[in-house]
């Protein structure tokens, strides 16, 4: 092998060793130098990488003139619509954590096709509870993981259009709480273990939906 | 119900965990991997939040074909190559906002205030600022394990090929530690 082969291996694989490269380095200082600058190196940049990087904060720019009068005008604007926000904001982090992962599975909304009862079986393997769904059609029924767990996630065809329900058996809640965001209208209803939550898009009745899931689901006895 | 489950990431990735961790439940095992599996996303994605939802619909991903997973001890890889396609679909999908990091880097103070290693800390800065097609073999085999042929595999790339990034990614690197840029023996790129 040539310095060159031999460069372009401990170069990209510091720690490589192999006859060709072992007897190369033999007889060239040079490379047995290289090799070692790049043990060294590789050394820190695995030490740089055992860590999360650096946080990056956004850059700021300049504004054009016009853009900082469009931005004052529209002051009073931002914080009526901060107030109003503010007012419907959810109420803690697992609204806001519902409402995240039901953004990312907006596929769930667009099923129309019922799920069989197996699927939901299948869905709630491992929650703790039964569903006794009588008057609403399921069209989702996943397992999803969610909070360091896996929890059902269904979607309800109601009268007033599709509703969501998460059952969360490991995160309990004092009382019920009602929420929007993102055009979401969302409640966390304590439960015997834990909670579940139901959101609704457009004029869904959050409540009504709630009271029928209560109804619906029996936990298991041996769910703790 | 599980959803019609993704492409199998088939990995032929040798043994990486304990006997212990392997022996664990899936969810177990998935939650015990997830702290690598973010800092792995967030290598790649420099950005904490989007790491995080990129691990969280990997782990999601996982789960719907947890079926292809055989071998338990081989799930560490497995869930590394979920999390890199992942990325990868992101940004096909979304075109995130892309920040210059040099601009953003400029914000940040300077080094010796910040963070008494210095070197390390220029380091860590030096590799967010490498193209993600020299960043990412790199996390691959430094983070994840990977050898040249499973980065290869994983890349669609030749092993020459991926040499070739290895080595411009630590060339790149070595000016930050003090030493002079070797002459670069890598060719031009051989396909795959």
């Amino acid at each position: 092998m040539n310095c060159d082969e031999v460069r372009l291996l401990l170069g990209a694989e510091p720690g490589f060793s192999g006859t060709g490269v072992e007897e190369h380095l033999q007889s060239c200082a040079a490379c047995r130098r290289f090799g070692e600058e790049m043990r060294t190196l590789d050394a820190n940049i695995r030490r740089a990488l055992g860590d999360a990087p650096p946080a990056v904060p956004q850059p700021r720019r300049a504004a054009p003139t016009w853009r900082v009068w469009a931005l004052a005008a529209s002051v009073a604007l931002v914080t009526f619509g901060a107030l109003g926000a503010w007012l419907l904001r959810p109420t803690d982090t697992l609204a806001r954590d519902v409402v995240a992962h039901v953004m990312a599975e907006p596929e769930s909304w667009l099923t129309a096709q019922q799920v069989t009862a197996q699927d939901i079986g299948e869905a709630l393997h491992g929650a703790g509870v039964e569903l006794n769904i009588t008057s609403e059609k399921v069209t989702y029924a996943q397992s999803c993981w969610f909070r360091g767990h896996y929890v059902p996630h269904l979607v309800l065809q109601t009268a007033s259009g599709p509703a969501t329900v998460l059952i969360l058996r490991h995160e309990p809640a004092g009382s019920s709480r009602a929420f929007r965001e993102e055009g979401m209208s969302g409640m966390i209803v304590p439960a015997r273990d834990g909670s579940f939550a139901v959101l609704t898009r457009g004029g869904g009745d959050v409540n009504l939906i709630a009271q029928a899931v209560q109804q619906d689901v029996r936990w298991l006895p041996d769910a703790h | 119900m599980r959803n019609s489950p993704p492409e199998s990431p088939v990995s032929s990735v040798s043994e990486r965990l304990s006997a212990a961790d392997a022996q664990a439940p899936l969810p177990e095992l998935f939650e015990s991997l997830r702290p690598d599996l973010v800092r792995f996303a967030h290598w790649l994605a420099r950005d904490r939040a989007i790491a995080e939802d990129i691990v969280q619909e990997s782990l999601l991903r996982a789960w719907r074909s947890r079926d292809a997973l055989k071998e338990p001890g081989a799930a560490r890889a497995w869930l590394l190559t979920i999390v890199r396609r992942e990325h990868a679909r992101l940004y096909e999908r979304k075109r995130l906002e892309l920040v210059s990091l040099e601009d953003a880097l400029e914000t940040q103070p300077g080094p010796k205030l910040a963070e008494p290693d210095g070197e390390l800390f220029n380091l860590r800065h030096a590799i967010m600022r490498l193209p993600i097609e020299y960043r990412e073999p790199l996390l691959l085999q430094v983070i994840g394990g990977f050898s040249t042929e499973e980065i290869a595999r994983e890349l669609a790339l030749s092993n020459t090929a991926v040499l070739t990034r290895l080595f411009r990614a630590r060339n790149k690197l070595r000016v930050i530690c003090g030493m002079a840029p070797a002459a670069d023996v890598a060719g031009s790129e051989a396909g795959p």
